[in-house]
């Protein structure tokens, strides 16, 4: 954050969140990134460290809330250092919850592999999806280490991508069901899957979100993208 | 080289050896001890002649002390007396001279502290003031015998009673005006934030907040006056008689100690010594009740 | 309860004090009643300076504050609404409380400052008013950073004010100190001590003596300069807590160096650096996102 305060051990408080907020999504980041690599591979070993990735993540989501306490009951943050608080308080549970996701596809994976029918998943069509999701994360996280709000909103706009993908996906599943009826059960696993990630697209945007909330001040969640363009300019 | 430089640095920062800080605290608590005996020598030196003053006094006052002293008036020489006529004078001019200057002088205080603190006046009546303060009181005296007495005719303890008031003023003056600037200006605000008008915040207010400081002044002044010798000697004089009022020489302690102490009679100088004591236990009684007063509000 | 009982005998306490005033709504539809208009209607002021849902007690236009050469306020405009609490934040010597003192003309006790500019109570410029100043000082009664119980009986001080302006027998006089100090939640801890010195009680204690003190003049305003800066954290929730109650019947501006306790008690804050108004809102607005930069570096302890 921009200008130092009065208190540096209160700059060093916030720098100390920060960092650790980065740390965190950069294991979530690998979480996704593999069970997307899981299931391209069908690999169990991968989806295995998936999901022992899941309690780190969980740990630091914990140690982040403790130091979040901390600085409130010591400093009575106002303004910006409020809103940024408040703003990771969210971020690290969208966090954790897109980790979740991923862990959620890593044992799916491992379900469909240990059930033994790999051959004829059309996981093809969900790549760019997959691709998307990775990137929208990753963004999410460089935007809140630059409080960029444009970056942000480009965020947003592109999380719209995923739905209308999952939403066209869906509908091809949907056909497929009712073609053949014994697809059923993988198109089932294919929907989980593409839920999945339609998922961490919407935490990537709920993290844009509370940057620009961080930076502007205001609550952007249920607006539109018109309304939230007029709130930066 | 450079780098025992750097090393030297480095230590100044960090802490000295053990050694070293003990032997400037050894140094320390000794240049302590010496201070500390040095003054208490000079306080044992002042202490020392006070306490002589005040036993030689009780001595020599209490050796002659008798109810005759309250009951008889100054003798002539050799002869039984007291000091009743003396007592009753200095009695009469103190409370009068009293009750003259201290209404001026605290009515003056006000003025300078509240009303004009910053005026060239108050600055020219503040200079004054002090250089009152200070002056020999013969001086004033000496003032009243040639504006009073040579004018009358006569000695008087009317006279007595003006040159007393005028020393009283001044200590009045002083007192008042200081301890009226130490009322805090909050104190002053707070009433004047109600609506009260100036007199009110000063007659309710700050003269209450000070009234303690101002009564010890008073004090203060009265155990000044009672035992002023000169401007009594050129004004109220002395007399050998009892008299209740002021008119003519009246009979006062202050001088009639002088007179007495001078003399060659023995009774005279006994009676002089009583004159004393009564007047110490007097001007001591004054203190320690300004004493409590000022710490009692 | 004893409210209902005193006599409004007061003249100068206008339409809002006393009894009536528990009953004015908080917002008001339109001209309050027995006000000028023009301090309500009137744009008179620039809106960004205003506070909007409630209408302005105090109107400041233009104001400049000079102490000798020193200029201490500059073009202060703001206006405060009432029955509301208002804060005035800052670091020191930015003129929050230079601008507090000129709402009862505090400075004209000393001859080198003076004032320029307009500040209208009710529409009224106190500035050129030709009122006696004491009659405005009725109205808007004033509590300092330090305690200053009078060397009086608490009763004497309670009533000191209250003497001033009403002939009140003494049972009137009674009902007035025992209202007063309840206001100031007090009573219960003094009642039994009506006779003993104001000095006699501790710094909380009589720093709610002052308020209600202040309080039973019956002002219509009341400026609070750093009210609790000498007192401990129990006495400072409690004097807070009482000014959350007093803004049911009187318009409050406080002026403090804690910033939390502006944004604790205040409905509005006004943010002053240098003799300069920089930013006036809504106290959450100006805690959550302030519309200046200069603000938010302030509230955030940015400021160096």
């Amino acid at each position: 954050m921009s200008e130092k305060h009065l208190s540096s051990q209160f700059d060093s408080d916030l720098n100390g969140i920060s960092s650790q907020l980065m740390e965190m999504g950069g294991l979530v980041e690998i979480q996704i990134q593999r069970a997307i690599e899981a299931l391209a591979r069908f690999s169990t070993v991968l989806a295995d460290e998936v999901v022992a990735d899941e309690d780190r993540v969980d740990a630091m989501e914990v140690t982040i809330d403790r130091a979040l306490t901390s600085v409130v009951a010591r400093r009575q943050p106002a303004a910006r250092d409020l809103r940024f608080l408040l703003a990771v308080s969210k971020i690290t549970t969208n966090l954790e919850r897109a980790g979740d996701e991923a862990h959620k596809i890593a044992r799916r994976v491992k379900s469909i592999v240990e059930g033994g029918e790999i051959r004829n998943m059309p996981i093809g069509d969900l790549h760019l999806a997959f691709d998307l999701a990775t990137d929208l994360i990753h963004r999410a996280l460089d935007a809140f280490a630059r409080l960029d709000v444009n970056a942000a909103v480009s965020i947003m706009k592109e999380d719209n991508i995923i739905d209308r993908e999952f939403k066209g996906f869906t509908r091809k599943l949907i056909t497929y069901m009712m073609e053949d009826p014994r697809t059923i059960s993988h198109s089932l696993d294919l929907l989980f899957l593409a839920k999945a990630v339609e998922r961490i697209g919407d935490h990537a945007k709920n993290i844009a979100e509370f940057i620009i909330y961080i930076v502007k001040g205001t609550d952007v969640r249920h607006s539109s993208l018109t309304h939230i363009e007029s709130v930066i300019q | 080289m450079g780098g025992s430089l750097v090393g030297d640095v480095f230590n100044m920062n960090s802490h000295s050896s053990p050694a070293l800080r003990q032997a400037f605290f050894l140094r320390r608590k000794r240049i302590n001890r010496v201070a500390l005996t040095l003054s208490l020598i000079a306080m044992l030196f002042g202490v020392f002649w006070l306490a002589w003053i005040l036993w030689e006094t009780v001595r020599l006052g209490l050796g002659g002390a008798s109810l005759a002293l309250f009951a008889l008036d100054t003798p002539p020489p050799n002869a039984e007396g007291g000091l009743r006529n003396a007592m009753l004078g200095s009695f009469l001019m103190v409370a009068l001279a009293t009750c003259v200057g201290t209404p001026i002088g605290i009515l003056s205080g006000i003025y300078l502290a509240e009303y004009q603190e910053r005026s060239r006046l108050a600055g020219c009546v503040r200079f004054i003031n002090d250089l009152l303060l200070s002056a020999p009181s013969i001086i004033i005296g000496l003032f009243i015998y040639a504006t009073v007495v040579v004018y009358s005719r006569q000695f008087s303890g009317w006279a007595g009673v003006a040159a007393l008031a005028l020393i009283v003023i001044p200590i009045v003056v002083r007192t008042t005006e200081n301890m009226l600037a130490l009322v805090p200006a909050s104190l002053r605000e707070a009433a004047y934030a109600l609506g009260a008008p100036k007199w009110k915040v000063i007659s309710a207010v700050t003269l209450k907040a000070a009234r303690a400081g101002v009564l010890t002044g008073i004090l203060l002044a009265v155990a000044r006056i009672s035992g002023e010798t000169a401007p009594l000697l050129f004004t109220a004089l002395n007399n050998q008689f009892w008299k209740v009022g002021l008119d003519g020489p009246v009979a006062n302690l202050p001088v009639t100690i002088l007179q007495f102490a001078m003399s060659p009679y023995e009774n005279w100088q006994q009676l002089a010594w009583c004159g004393v004591f009564l007047l110490t236990l007097a001007v001591l009684g004054l203190n320690i009740l300004a004493r409590f007063l000022s710490r009692h509000k | 309860m004893m409210q209902n009982t005193v006599p409004i005998a007061n003249p100068l306490s206008g339409a809002f004090s006393g009894t009536g005033a528990r009953a004015v709504p908080v917002s008001f539809p339109g001209p309050l009643p027995g006000v000028p208009p023009a301090s309500v209607s009137e744009p008179l002021i620039n809106p960004a300076t205003t506070g909007k849902d409630a209408p302005a007690k105090i109107a400041v236009q233009n104001l400049n504050f000079y102490y000798g050469r020193t200029q201490a306020l500059k073009e202060i405009s703001l206006e405060i609404p009432a029955y509301r609490v208002t804060a005035f934040i800052g670091p020191s010597g930015c003129g929050k409380s230079t601008l507090l003192r000129t709402f009862n003309r505090m400075f004209e006790l000393y001859p080198d400052q003076r004032a320029e500019g307009s500040i209208l109570l009710d529409g009224e410029n106190l500035l050129t008013s030709k009122r006696d100043v004491a009659l405005i000082r009725a109205r808007v009664g004033m509590v300092f950073q330090k305690p200053t119980p009078f060397p009086m009986s608490i009763f004497d001080n309670i009533a000191f004010g209250a003497r001033l302006f009403e002939p009140l027998s003494l049972i009137d006089m009674e009902e007035r100190v025992e209202w007063a100090l309840r206001k100031a939640a007090l009573w219960e801890e003094v009642k039994d001590k009506l006779s003993s010195s104001g000095m006699s009680l501790s710094g909380g204690q009589q720093q709610r003596l002052c308020i209600a003190r202040a309080i039973a003049v019956k002002p219509e305003l009341l400026l609070l300069d750093e009210p609790c800066s000498a007192l401990d954290p129990i006495s400072t929730a409690r004097i807070e807590e009482l000014i959350a109650e007093l803004k049911n019947d009187y318009t409050v501006i406080i002026v403090t160096h804690n910033m939390q306790q502006a944004a604790r008690v205040s409905d509005y804050t006004a943010y002053m650096y240098l003799g300069s108004l920089v930013e006036f809102g809504e106290t959450e607005q100006i805690f959550f996102k302030p519309r200046r930069q200069e603000t938010e570096d302030y509230i955030t302890g940015r400021f160096g």
